[in-house]
């Protein structure tokens, strides 16, 4: 296994401070003195990760730290960058603004080559542009409003953005209900990716000739929704679609459930973890949820993938054996960090580099390669956006003790 | 007249749980005068308590991950105990950031920082024990009920309906006990002159445990509850009640209990009113009300002018 440091919450307010000291000390040299030091490889390759492992995000984060565990246990078996291993440290960024500020400026003054993270689009807007002004790349695993990539040339993601996946679970869920008549949407008014994600599900439903019978704005941290529902089942959805994320959405599905609501319901990126079952238990299932990862993808990468993760969950004896979607894409996003730097250290090795050459190298070298990886072969376009052509429609199948099931993929 | 019922139905529980949540403040505010910051945290705790004593296992990120009580209680029996091990912790956290200032006479308002470091220190250990990951207590713990309920042709959820009843019943003993019970008129007492009643022999010092652990008692119940109606958002989700509540306490009036009850339904009632497609401003309603009404009476609904003291 590699190397790994994992810093919890608990010191992010320090980190908060030294990111402002440090912010502020740059901003008055008007240069980043650090980043023009030599590359120092003593004790690997290093990169760091800034994810959501506490606050109402940290189901995400949770999922995301085993794909990144997985990644770096495969690339350092296989050799690591020309021979030296790499270094992950993983960064709690809370599930906030501030908090993702904090680890990301942690981050890039403890010299790492590229950051993957944050966890939510709403953290991205926050934190990117940092590591952007101060020419760090930055792979997000699982920012899926639109816009990240367009933060800049150092931005770049391996998650598909919601335009592209969210209209399918609406055109499957129709296939299979032509019926549906009446829509409801509800989305997390102060969540990014939950407003950019119900604005697709709501044009895809336009498409469709469907005219929301009603749009229910919420908050991230609201989990009593009987009112909301109250009004929204007087109308008589036969579909409701839900731009939520897993903690919320997962108590809304239950509510919605509980209060007699028996139709369609199509569930954005937010709920595609099984972290969700324990939240909406028995009443998961059923749930619609496009995806950009299937564990059934017939791949030598995904294969491989899917094999690492039963043995590691096997070991932990404890978890699903089957990968979720984030953990997929953290796997994706340190594969892509890792073999963009191998192909640097061929072309330039790290040794004789800055920190900051290293840094524009990688960027140049990430956007430039072609991967095989579990989401199926994906490249970038010139500013970042990935490329990927596999995409699924699944269903929740939930176990009869109403705590575990899966995301069952339709044909 | 459906929708009438609904709307009553719909802030009558969510006001409860607000209720509950600041009658522990205005138990512990009346004796001291102080209000008790880590009440949020002896709130969380109570629903992990409950979540463990019903047989729950920690999740994979904390010190304890994969641990599991040997034995599972019933929910009704889990919901007690609970409280009780609230109360333990609440009445842990007078001795260690209350009493020592209250011994050295400091100025009570230094206890609004013990308070919140104790708060912030437990909040802390949960996450260190049991991991930051959501937990949810199953929805078979209430075997035997129908997940919702048909009142007047409005739809509600039985565990909504069991907080208003739990609350009800407690919130009517609570009464019963402070008028009706010597114990109870000796926490007025305390309340109203602490000087004055221990010069009378009543003992300050255990009113004032007494008002912690009720206070821990309540919110381990409310915790333990709120956990069932809508999982348990990690070791932070105690903070949004804690707002809230702080929000019913001086709307209804400082350290009145009638007034935390009475503030607690007119938020609950507030929000119900926010019309369905601006409920993401439900907050901003219910603490504009809130405002408004401190404009009007400074005092809060039932909260008495106290005398300006030279």
């Amino acid at each position: 296994m590699g190397w790994i440091t994992w810093n919890h919450g608990a010191r992010r307010w320090g980190g908060a401070l030294l990111a402002g000291l440090s912010v502020g000390l740059v901003g008055c040299s008007g240069s980043d003195p650090q980043a023009q030091r030599p590359l120092n490889l003593q004790q690997g390759v290093p990169v760091g990760a800034v994810l959501a492992l506490s606050g109402n995000a940290n189901v995400y984060g949770q999922d995301q730290r085993v794909g990144l565990q997985l990644a770096l246990a495969h690339l350092n078996q296989a050799g690591g960058i020309g021979g030296t291993p790499l270094r992950l440290a993983i960064e709690d960024s809370g599930s906030d603004d501030p908090g993702a500020n904090a680890a990301m400026t942690l981050q890039i003054n403890r010299g790492m080559l590229a950051v993957i993270g944050p966890t939510l689009s709403q953290q991205a807007f926050a934190a990117d542009p940092i590591a952007q002004r101060r020419g760090v790349p930055v792979v997000a695993p699982s920012n899926t409003a639109t816009g990240i990539p367009q933060i800049g040339h150092f931005i770049s993601r391996v998650s598909a953005q919601s335009s592209v996946i969210a209209p399918l679970s609406i055109a499957k869920a129709l296939q299979l209900q032509p019926s549906i008549r009446r829509a409801a949407v509800f989305y997390a008014q102060d969540d990014a990716y939950s407003t950019a994600e119900t604005t697709i599900f709501q044009k895809a439903l336009s498409a469709k000739g469907l005219k929301p019978v009603t749009v229910q704005r919420t908050q991230l941290a609201d989990n009593d929704f009987q009112s909301q529902i109250s009004a929204t089942l007087a109308l008589k959805p036969d579909l409701i679609v839900l731009s939520l994320q897993a903690v919320d959405g997962g108590n809304l599905v239950r509510q919605l459930r509980e209060l007699g609501y028996r139709g369609t319901i199509v569930v954005g990126n937010g709920m595609n973890t099984p972290n969700i079952y324990p939240i909406c238990q028995k009443y998961c299932d059923g749930l619609l949820i496009a995806q950009a990862y299937s564990p059934e993808l017939n791949t030598p990468a995904n294969r491989a993938f899917v094999s690492a993760f039963a043995a590691n969950q096997a070991g932990n004896g404890r978890g699903p054996a089957i990968p979720p979607q984030l953990t997929a894409q953290a796997y994706t996003a340190l594969q892509v960090v890792g073999e963009a730097l191998q192909r640097l250290n061929a072309q330039r090795p790290l040794k004789g580099l800055t920190v900051a050459e290293a840094r524009r190298g990688l960027m140049d070298a990430i956007l430039a390669g072609s991967y095989q990886t579990p989401l199926g072969d994906i490249r970038f376009t010139p500013d970042g956006e990935v490329v990927q052509t596999n995409f699924f429609v699944a269903q929740v199948r939930m176990n009869p003790d109403g705590r575990s099931g899966r995301f069952a993929l339709l044909p | 007249m459906q929708d009438l019922t609904q709307l009553l139905l719909n802030g009558l529980s969510t006001g409860a749980v607000y209720a509950l949540f600041a009658l522990g403040y205005t138990l512990v505010f009346s004796v001291l005068g102080v209000i008790n910051f880590a009440h949020g945290a002896v709130f969380t705790l109570g629903a992990y308590f409950t979540y463990f004593l019903i047989g729950g296992a920690a999740g994979a990120n904390g010190l304890l991950a994969g641990l599991q009580l040997p034995f599972a209680l019933p929910f009704w029996l889990a919901l007690p105990l609970a409280g009780l091990g609230a109360a333990a912790v609440a009445l842990l956290i007078e001795r260690t950031a209350f009493a020592p200032l209250r011994q050295r006479n400091a100025d009570p308002l230094l206890a609004l920082i013990t308070s919140l470091g104790a708060g912030v220190v437990l909040v802390n250990l949960i996450q260190l024990l049991v991991g930051a990951e959501s937990y949810a207590i199953p929805t078979g713990a209430l075997a035997g009920l129908p997940a919702a309920v048909r009142i007047g042709g409005a739809q509600v959820r039985s565990v909504q309906l069991l907080l208003l009843l739990v609350a009800a019943v407690l919130l009517t003993l609570l009464t019963l006990w402070i008028d009706g019970t010597r114990s109870g008129k000796g926490l007025r007492a305390v309340s109203e002159d602490p000087t004055t009643a221990r010069l009378l022999g009543i003992p300050s010092d255990r009113m004032i445990q007494i008002a912690f652990g009720l206070s821990g008692f309540l919110a381990g119940i409310a915790g333990g509850l709120v956990g069932l109606s809508v999982s348990i958002a990690g070791p932070y989700f105690g903070i949004g009640y804690g707002l809230k509540g702080l929000g019913v306490l001086v709307l209804g009036g400082l350290g009145s209990v009638p007034g935390a009850v009475l503030g607690g339904l007119i938020i609950g009632l507030a929000e119900a009113c926010v019309p369905a497609d601006l409920s993401g401003y439900r907050d901003v309603v219910a603490y504009g009300f809130l405002f408004v009404v401190l404009l009007v009476r400074p005092q809060g609904l039932l909260g008495r002018v106290l005398p300006s003291k030279v």
